[in-house]
């Protein structure tokens, strides 16, 4: 009996004494919806909430604004030209026709002695969500009232969101609305906005108001929308496209926030295991990730050069390249948010993909996509705009995103489940937008 | 209570798996550490690693066979406090329970009441405070995050209380060496330890709930000192958990990220009938006996909550737990060893329910309410105690000075079987771990009173946590809707920890 109690007291005292060992246990493997999620929260991916709604006249003033020709310098072309609400607030072509075309969205045409507007018309769709770049090259940033622009154009300090700093930029464009000198507009009068010089922003802006303020009707929507304001500016027409464009254009009930809210059952099993791609294996989110699934980076995608080019190298698109002392960043455009995607084609800053399908296909081997680019599958009208030889294409996988320079290897079903998956993306409010046209707008122009 | 077990969320928190022998099987599926927070009453072989088969415990049978109350003796009042402590902050408590056992002619019977408060876990903030992980320009963004409404501020108090009742009645046939007796306990719980753990993104917890366990036994003696004796036991366990957790979101109208409370009631609801037949017998030898235990349990789980430590989708399910055990013991002079081997074989089923028409890999529907998840667990548990207890007599007037030592090994395995019938696939899983823990006690003998103060510790489980350095892994594999973490991507991981265990006794009889 004694022999007992002292092997006792002996193991206890070696068991109280050690160290518990390491426990790591083996769960079974997790269900496609934990899986996912666990995906989703490496991301910084968040659901959209509700947008508030906006002053109900600043909404009806840039209502009337955004289909008003008359912002244009030759009166002949409005924001709603090129951002149709039949097109998902997109053209519908690869490159735009800005002012001096015919037409609207995917029909319009080139005006003589026109040119293409260089980057496709992205969507407006959630651009008042509070982004953190606007255009391909992301050139204007900020937030809370405090915007950079490069090159630098005086936007007025004190805009509430960067979209409606965004609403000031488009006026100025030569290609897209303001027009070249000695142009006149569709009554034969002359544009002087046109005449003003690339300098000169602010006359540019003061001039629009001109236009607008000889309307009485646009008077009274400028002071019910802002009243109190005794100097108004194109700031305030600028906040009032914003607030149009944030109460109407916003949709963001999609399948995928739904399931972001816990609905497991808001995504169907194809759509899943695409979403468990895009976050995975496929690494989309490498880019598109955070609230908008894109929208916040600049990347080379390796798209195809479409259209007269930029400005540093004739004939070339370089992206967030064109600016000075850019060179890292050749080729580099706005990775785009994803919300509502389906219904955006044509994809890129060159708008050379027409299908979700075909973008899936590009960026699974990026480097054979760019170097097979058929130019047949683009609008006649901008396929003689292609830049396909051999020099292009190398200068463009030059300075390829390195994650996109080995191909994905992803199998057809794979592909097609990523495609499901985006098309989880899409709000079916965003369907149909013809409820946000007016009858009419206050300059009466056609 | 005492030492039987709770089964909440009975696939991964069933609590109570104390040294002790339970008419309630506990059943577990990871290494979470339990405290033995309803281990509550006093018992004079618990400081024997609760070896319980070829030994009686005069002092705690009857918690879990009320007709071993006849073995109590006099009239007495107790009181036990006792407190436990999770190493590394991750909880702790304090129990106070007072009774009484009442004997008069053939009837006995007895009654207590005990409250606890139970601080849960320093560390359920175990996970970094939210920030952002998307590309560098956001980043810059993280501020400002929309204040929480006044009104949405969740609970996040850490301590809770508990109340316990006990009530038993009994009586004998001494011409038969016979004796029945039938008792009723009630939990009111608040606070269970280890479950705010469970949820380990939660910003609050709170818990409400409650047990009632009812029991029939049988005692039957003989000449010679053979026993055998039955129990019925029926408990019913039902708690709400209302979780809440705060997801971030992106808010248009502040063109920031957002946060926003949402809440969560999980139902945790298992009702268990068991029986337990125990005999035992003196050997030839002078002082040497033996025993046997068969316990069944038939389960029924309702409802399982959707813990967020560990995804597997299960709502109602079934379990079968059976344990067979057989003990030894001598007792020599006032020296007592005994040891008991336990096997544990565990069938348990679970599945988890349709809310709405599931579309499945083969192009059909799984309609509301079918199963999409079927959950086979096979486990085969293993449990071995050993104790030794000495009473060293230090005068004449019935005074003695005893210790006791012990150790509990629990070894728990299983084999998990899932099937994902939303994918078509099949999963097998197998866990298995080994729980040390050591026991000690001592106790005072004085001819109008006793002292006994016991303690353990167990060994070899953990409470979810963080790893740091190196390769962080984090627990929780669910993160999405929640605000912007830091990728809590890893499997499961448990911090170690060990948990501690201290009762003091008190018994003083009428007089």
């Amino acid at each position: 009996m004694t022999r007992i109690p002292r092997i006792l007291l002996l193991g206890l005292a070696a068991v109280a004494g050690c160290e518990p060992t390491a426990t790591t246990p083996n769960p079974p493997a997790p269900t496609i919806d934990a899986q996912l999620r666990s995906l989703i929260g490496n991301w910084g991916v968040v659901p959209i909430g509700a947008m508030p709604a906006q002053n109900p006249a600043q909404v009806e003033l840039g209502r009337a604004l955004f289909f008003d020709k008359i912002l244009s310098g030759n009166r002949d072309i409005a924001c709603a030209t090129c951002h149709d609400a039949s097109a998902a607030l997109t053209d519908g072509r690869s490159l735009p026709v800005g002012t001096g075309g015919t037409g609207v969205a995917a029909a319009r045409r080139l005006g003589p002695g026109r040119q293409f507007v260089p980057r496709s018309a992205p969507t407006l769709l959630n651009a008042g969500l509070g982004l953190y770049g606007m255009f391909w090259d992301q050139r204007l940033t900020g937030n809370q009232g405090q915007f950079t622009i490069t090159p630098n154009v005086p936007i007025p300090q004190g805009l509430p969101n960067i979209l409606s700093a965004q609403a000031m930029l488009p006026v100025l464009n030569r290609h897209e609305m303001r027009g070249k000198p000695g142009d006149l507009d569709v009554f034969g009068q002359p544009n002087e906005l046109a005449l003003l010089g690339d300098q000169q922003a602010v006359e540019v802006w003061n001039a629009v108001m001109t236009r607008l303020m000889a309307i009485n009707q646009y008077v009274t929507m400028f002071q019910a929308a802002f009243p109190g304001s005794g100097n108004l500016g194109f700031g305030h027409a600028a906040q009032a496209l914003a607030a149009f464009q944030m109460q109407e254009f916003t949709k963001t009930r999609t399948p995928f926030d739904r399931y972001l809210e816990r609905d497991d059952a808001a995504l169907t099993l194809p759509q899943k295991r695409g979403a468990l791609l895009f976050f995975g294996k496929a690494q989309c989110s490498s880019c598109h990730n955070g609230p908008f699934l894109g929208g916040q980076s600049i990347a080379n995608v390796g798209a195809p050069q479409i259209g007269p080019g930029g400005a540093r190298q004739p004939g070339l698109d370089l992206g967030r390249g064109e600016q000075d002392n850019n060179d890292f960043y050749k080729f580099a455009f706005r990775v785009a948010p994803l919300r509502n995607v389906e219904l955006t084609a044509p994809y890129f800053h060159s708008g050379a993909l027409k299908t979700l399908d075909e973008v899936v296909h590009h960026y699974n081997d990026v480097t054979k996509s760019l170097t097979e680019f058929d130019p047949s599958r683009l609008d006649a009208d901008v396929r003689p705009f292609y830049r396909g030889d051999a020099a292009t294409v190398a200068a463009v996988l030059g300075t390829l995103d390195f994650r996109f320079r080995r191909p994905l290897n992803l199998s057809e079903a794979e592909m097609g489940d990523l495609v499901a998956f985006l098309k989880a993306l899409t709000d079916p409010a965003a369907r149909n937008l013809s409820a946000v046209v007016p009858a009419s707008v206050p300059s009466g122009i056609q | 209570m005492s030492a039987r077990s709770l089964p909440l969320g009975a696939f991964l928190l069933a609590l109570a798996a104390g040294p002790a022998a339970a008419q309630l099987i506990a059943i577990r599926s990871v290494p979470i550490s339990q405290s033995h927070q309803f281990d509550l009453f006093p018992s004079l072989r618990m400081g024997m690693g609760g070896v319980s088969i070829a030994v009686d415990d005069s002092l705690h049978d009857a918690f879990g066979n009320p007709a071993k109350g006849v073995r109590l003796g006099a009239s007495s009042f107790f009181g036990s406090p006792g407190l436990y402590s999770v190493s590394q902050g991750a909880g702790a408590g304090r129990s106070l329970p007072l009774g009484t056992w009442l004997r008069s002619g053939n009837w006995f019977g007895g009654a207590a009441l005990a409250v606890q408060q139970v601080d849960l876990s320093d560390q359920v903030q175990f996970f970094p405070p939210p920030c952002i992980v998307c590309a560098e320009p956001l980043d810059q963004r993280q501020a400002p995050v929309n204040p929480l409404p006044g009104n949405q501020i969740p609970n996040t108090d850490r301590t809770h209380g508990n109340a316990f009742g006990y009530a038993m009645l009994g009586t004998t046939f001494p011409n038969q060496g016979l004796s029945v007796g039938a008792s009723v306990e009630w939990a009111g719980l608040h606070g269970v330890d280890g479950v705010d753990l469970l949820y380990p993104r939660s910003t609050g917890l709170t818990q409400r709930g409650h047990e009632l366990d009812l029991r029939l036994g049988a005692l039957k003696q003989w000449e010679g000192g053979r026993a055998l004796s039955a129990v019925l036991v029926h408990n019913r366990f039902a708690a709400s958990h209302n979780v809440s957790y705060l997801d971030g979101f992106w808010d248009p109208g502040t063109q920031s990220f957002g946060q926003r409370l949402r809440l969560e009631e999980n139902q945790d609801q298992t009702n268990t009938w068991g029986a337990q037949v125990e005999y035992s017998w003196p050997l030839r030898a002078p002082g040497w006996r033996v025993g046997w235990v068969a316990t069944t349990n038939l389960m029924s789980h309702p409802k399982i909550p959707n813990y967020e430590i560990q995804n597997i989708p299960r709502d109602p399910g079934k379990s079968q737990a059976f344990n067979l055990g057989v003990g030894l013991s001598r007792t020599a002079n006032a020296s007592t060893f005994a040891l008991d081997a336990v096997y544990e074989p565990i069938w348990s089923y679970t599945w988890g329910d349709a809310a709405s028409p599931v579309q499945t890999s083969s192009g059909l529907t799984i309609p509301a309410g079918g199963k999409t998840i079927e959950n086979h667990f096979r486990f085969s548990n293993a449990l071995v105690r050993m104790g030794f207890s000495q009473d060293v007599p230090f005068d004449q007037d019935a005074k003695a000075f005893g210790f006791q030592l012990g150790l509990a090994v629990h070894r728990i395995g299983y084999g998990l079987v899932q099937r994902d019938n939303v994918q078509a696939t099949t999963r097998r899983a197998h866990e298995d771990w080994v729980e040390w823990t050591p026991t000690w006690g001592m106790s005072l003998k004085f001819p109008g009173w006793e002292i006994r103060y016991r303690g353990s510790v167990t060994n070899g489980t953990g409470r979810p946590g963080v790893r740091s350095g190196g390769d962080v892994t984090v627990a929780t594999p669910d993160a999405a809707g929640g605000p912007i973490l830091v990728a809590p991507s890893g499997p499961l991981t448990l911090t170690n920890v060990r948990v501690m265990t201290h009762q003091v006794a008190i018994t003083f009889p009428f007089r």
